[in-house]
């Protein structure tokens, strides 16, 4: 008797001290999951966003949730992918959330029935693009944009859409020789998800590539390397590049440009999921909230350099900043099984073949 | 002498951990090889799919051309190199040699990417040599985009391999050899090359072999300098089949590796055919001489200006290149630098805890884990020293073997053996994982410095204490071991330097709190923070440079 009374009233306490940590507008029940994840204590993360622009994320959730530690594991989108299934194939799970920018393998992972379901009491803020089977969610708004080096490029060499790009590079291939970059469509996910997009929204798409092979072009797979040799000169335009590096380094740095192609802009979202099986179910349901919660958007606004996707938050690094300024020229790219279309390792093949032909007819081959 | 079960169970033992250690992630490759799907995959399929696949895409054949070039000639670059500076330093009078051998170890704890990247700061098309020379001089005669630049920045960043392994057999060679071609007229050089390094024969057949491995596995340099103009080596075509496919295609990856391994192995063969007779090699026997130094006379200016040369093309060039951007905003063609100086990138460093954390634990893994790693090295060296039967043949191609597999698929086989044989399982989220991938795959190269230390112990000496009646552990304990203390600290030094760069091995075994500083960077570069990259970097080599400044200074004294 005695016995019952003390567990009810140390549930009692227990579900005050979390009703008073309920987010507003949460359903009441939610004090259960923060209640379960606090015994849990724990949430292991697998992201490519790297350690120090989550730091500010992870330092807020910390103050929201205090005993909810956060294991923060930074890896590429690639090693995320190939732990994450090896551990899953292993049975021994690792991963509570996976986060990645490469949209593709998330989008397999969920249909490959490695996410849980759980319906977000976010997802009433989220765009319908952004929302898979209540399984996975796009986080981010991170535009595809063009770089150049402002020294050195000037006046109407600077592109400002995607024709002015093919143009510049068909009539000046002299003069940019060695000299434009862009991602490795072979070795990086990401900028091949980006030209299957592109050639959606720009029909002269084989024109553009030429203009690669005619100034031949030279390619990479990591962001960083673009950046730093546009800005140096080394190179003078680049082609696709993530936005929100961009804009993060244009900042500080008085030689690198930045635009938005005014005819249409490519965005990426990042993809959040919650493994499934995942150890630590109800931390990890925790976090995904608090990344689409207005409070996380903020913070991953403001503070991480990237572009939040919701669009009833202040500030300049949003969807609804965006869509003031470009409208429709705004193209995300969905969160749906279209693009998984090209994991088809016979369709890729004829998509980098078709590509490695136009660049050999660019450079007269 | 019958050999009791009390000497032979601890040597079984040994080979036996060692054997498992290494067959078990690279019997994981090869099978993988085999299937045409993950072979945790339900849909795997037997067959030789992934083999067709490569050997019909041009870019392999392209790739394997490349890395045989490359392998080849920083082979013949190193060895003659790391050769001579280890005789100059080691056995001649050229002052300055306390700070200079600091200096001489620095390009092989840098990470190589970061290394590379040094070069496109400062010798690249924009790179401010470049700018500078084009300005003086009006060109700048050297590009750094190429095979035959990548061959040579490849040679020149490697010979502190070939140094550290030549100069600790010459630390144990006695100079009266040297002494009575010297009296007998010979120059500084000629001594060198007809009686010293020949002297230390099996030390620099040992690191040409290995030189030759890394060159296959030469991943950093190549991806900075060679990809972006479509220069494909073996590793970054490896790389490349990760994502071509869409999802990483494992078959193909393990297929190439299976190719590299197959190309590499017969040069152990060679080696050990070389080595045929090694006892004529012993060289510390029982009455040895006082080392004394070779008097340089006026050859230490040519002496001075290869060490020279040598230093400021591999570490003044790329250091100061990272130096710079650590310090800039932004550099290039049109930047003058005065206005774009700047100390935010240094304050970023300090302001983040992960960074440092980084750092520390990295040199950690590198002292601590490093001495364990020698401590087990030298337990393998003992299991096959003085014993010429199958199984020490066994464990000599044994080591040499991990090395040849790229690191992006070493580290993958790694979290495939820790995660699917079930009695390591626990053991995975422990730096224990991450300790023992690093262990493996540089187990050739931390080995070959304790055994070729254990083949200049000439066995009179150990005969003379066998006979006395020590069994066996008694004569390694005390009379082996202490004979061979300068091989095993310079095989301390080595091993900390290379598990400071190292981290594609243990990428997937790390967790937070256990951050590398190699895997830190990369992931910064990868989201373009590039100035961090040069801000961090740079501070890891300081610390790092210091630490073994003091160490070679007072503590680790490589040179009595």
């Amino acid at each position: 008797m005695l016995k019952n009374k003390i567990a009810a009233l140390a549930a009692a306490t227990v579900s005050s001290i979390a009703l008073a940590q309920i987010p507003a507008g949460y359903p009441a029940d939610y004090a259960q999951t923060i209640a379960a994840a606090n015994k849990e204590g724990k949430v292991v993360i697998y992201s490519a966003l790297d350690t120090k622009a989550a730091q500010p994320l992870i330092k807020d959730f910390s103050a929201l949730y205090p005993n909810v530690k956060v294991e923060y594991n930074d890896m590429n989108s690639t090693e995320i992918y190939n732990r994450f299934i090896a551990e899953q194939a292993s049975g021994q799970g690792g991963a509570d959330v996976v986060w990645s920018s490469a949209m593709d393998l998330q989008v397999k992972l969920v249909d490959d029935g490695h996410a849980m379901t759980y319906a977000s009491p976010e997802l009433k803020a989220m765009p319908s693009w952004a929302v898979y089977r209540n399984q996975a969610y796009g986080t981010t708004f991170e535009p595809a944009v063009f770089i150049y080096n402002k020294r050195l490029v000037t006046g109407n060499d600077i592109p400002q859409d995607h024709a002015a790009f093919a143009k510049i590079l068909a009539s000046e291939s002299a003069k940019f020789k060695g000299k434009v970059t862009t991602y490795d469509v072979e070795k990086s996910g990401v900028g091949f998800m980006f030209v299957v997009q592109d050639a959606k929204y720009f029909p002269q798409m084989d024109e553009l590539i030429k203009g690669f092979g005619a100034t031949q072009y030279r390619v990479y797979s990591s962001t960083g390397n673009m950046l730093e040799k546009t800005s140096s000169g080394e190179h003078l335009l680049g082609y696709n590049v993530l936005g929100p590096y961009a804009f993060t380094r244009a900042k500080k740095d008085a030689g690198l440009g930045v635009v938005m192609p005014k005819d249409f802009v490519l965005v990426l979202s990042r993809v959040i999921f919650i493994g499934k099986g995942a150890k630590d179910p109800d931390a990890a349901k925790l976090w995904v909230d608090y990344i689409l919660s207005q409070r996380g958007q903020k913070i991953l606004a403001n503070e991480s350099q990237l572009f939040a996707i919701r669009e009833d938050i202040p500030g300049e690094h949003t969807a609804g900043a965006l869509k003031k300024l470009y409208g429709d020229a705004l193209k995300p790219i969905p969160v749906s099984p279209e693009i998984v279309t090209y994991l088809d390792p016979k369709k890729r093949l004829e998509f980098l073949g078709h590509w490695k032909q136009m660049i050999q007819a660019g450079a007269g081959k | 002498m019958r050999a009791s079960a009390a000497e032979t169970l601890p040597r079984a033992f040994t080979i036996l951990v060692t054997a498992t250690a290494v067959l078990a992630p690279l019997s994981l490759i090869l099978y993988q090889s085999l299937l045409n799907a993950p072979f945790f995959d339900a849909r795997k399929a037997i067959g030789l799919d992934a083999y067709r696949f490569i050997f019909a895409d041009p870019d392999f054949w392209q790739a394997f051309k490349n890395s045989g070039l490359i392998a080849g000639g920083m082979t013949l670059i190193a060895v003659p190199l790391g050769g001579l500076l280890a005789f100059v330093m080691e056995r001649t009078d050229l002052s300055g040699r306390g700070w200079i051998e600091p200096l001489l170890l620095v390009p092989s704890f840098v990470s190589p990417m970061v290394l590379s990247f040094g070069y496109v700061v400062a010798a690249g098309p924009v790179g401010f040599y470049s700018v500078w020379s084009r300005e003086l001089f009006g060109g700048a005669p050297w590009g750094i985009y190429s095979i035959l630049a990548m061959t040579v920045i490849a040679g020149l960043t490697h010979v502190p391999n070939v140094y550290v392994y030549a100069s600790a057999a010459l630390k144990n060679l006695g100079s009266d050899v040297e002494e009575a071609a010297r009296v007998a007229g010979a120059s500084p050089f000629r001594v060198a090359f007809s009686v010293s390094l020949p002297l230390i024969m099996p030390s620099l057949l040992f690191s040409g072999v290995l030189v030759f491995f890394l060159g296959f596995e030469l991943f950093g340099l190549p991806l900075v300098l060679g990809d972006p103009e479509g220069i494909l080596v073996l590793s970054t075509y490896l790389f490349k089949l990760t994502n071509k496919l869409g999802t990483p295609s494992y078959h193909l990856m393990a297929a190439v590796a299976v190719c590299i391994v197959a190309v590499t192995f017969p040069l152990v063969l060679l080696q050990r055919q070389l080595l045929k007779g090694s006892r004529k090699y012993a060289s510390i026997k029982g009455k040895s001489g006082r080392m004394r130094e070779l008097p340089l006379g006026g050859w230490k200016w040519l002496a001075g200006g290869v060490i020279g040369a040598w230093i400021f093309v591999s570490v003044l060039v790329p250091l100061s290149g990272i130096a710079l951007r650590a310090f800039v905003t932004n550099w290039g063609e049109g930047v003058r630098l005065a206005e774009v100086l700047t100390l935010d990138n240094f304050r970023s460093v300090w302001e983040e805890p992960t960074m440092m954390r980084g750092i520390w634990n990295t040199i950690l893994i590198g002292v601590v884990g490093g001495l364990l790693t020698v401590a087990c090295y030298t337990a393998i060296g003992f299991a096959t020293h003085r014993r010429n039967d199958g199984w020490s043949r066994f464990v000599d191609y044994l080591v040499l073997v991990p090395r040849a597999v790229p690191g992006l698929l070493a580290g993958l086989a790694f979290l495939w053996v820790f995660l699917f044989f079930p009695p390591l399982r626990p053991l995975r989220s422990t730096l224990f994982s991450g300790w023992l991938a690093y262990s493996v795959v540089w187990l050739a190269y931390g080995m070959r410095l304790i055994s070729s230390s254990l083949l200049q112990v000439s066995p009179e000496l150990e005969e003379a204490a066998r006979s006395a009646g020590a069994p066996r552990w008694r004569v390694s304990r005390d009379v082996t071991l202490p004979l061979i203390r300068y091989g095993l600290l310079g095989s301390w030094l080595l091993v900390f330097m290379i598990f400071e760069r190292e981290y594609s091995t243990a990428v997937y075994l790390l967790a937070p709190g256990t951050e590398v500083i190699g895997a830190q960077l990369v992931s910064l570069w990868q989201g373009g923070a590039i100035d961090l990259v040069a801000a961090l970097s740079l501070v890891n080599v300081v610390l790092v440079a210091v630490g073994l400044g003091i160490a070679l200074r007072f503590g680790v004294r490589l040179r009595d």
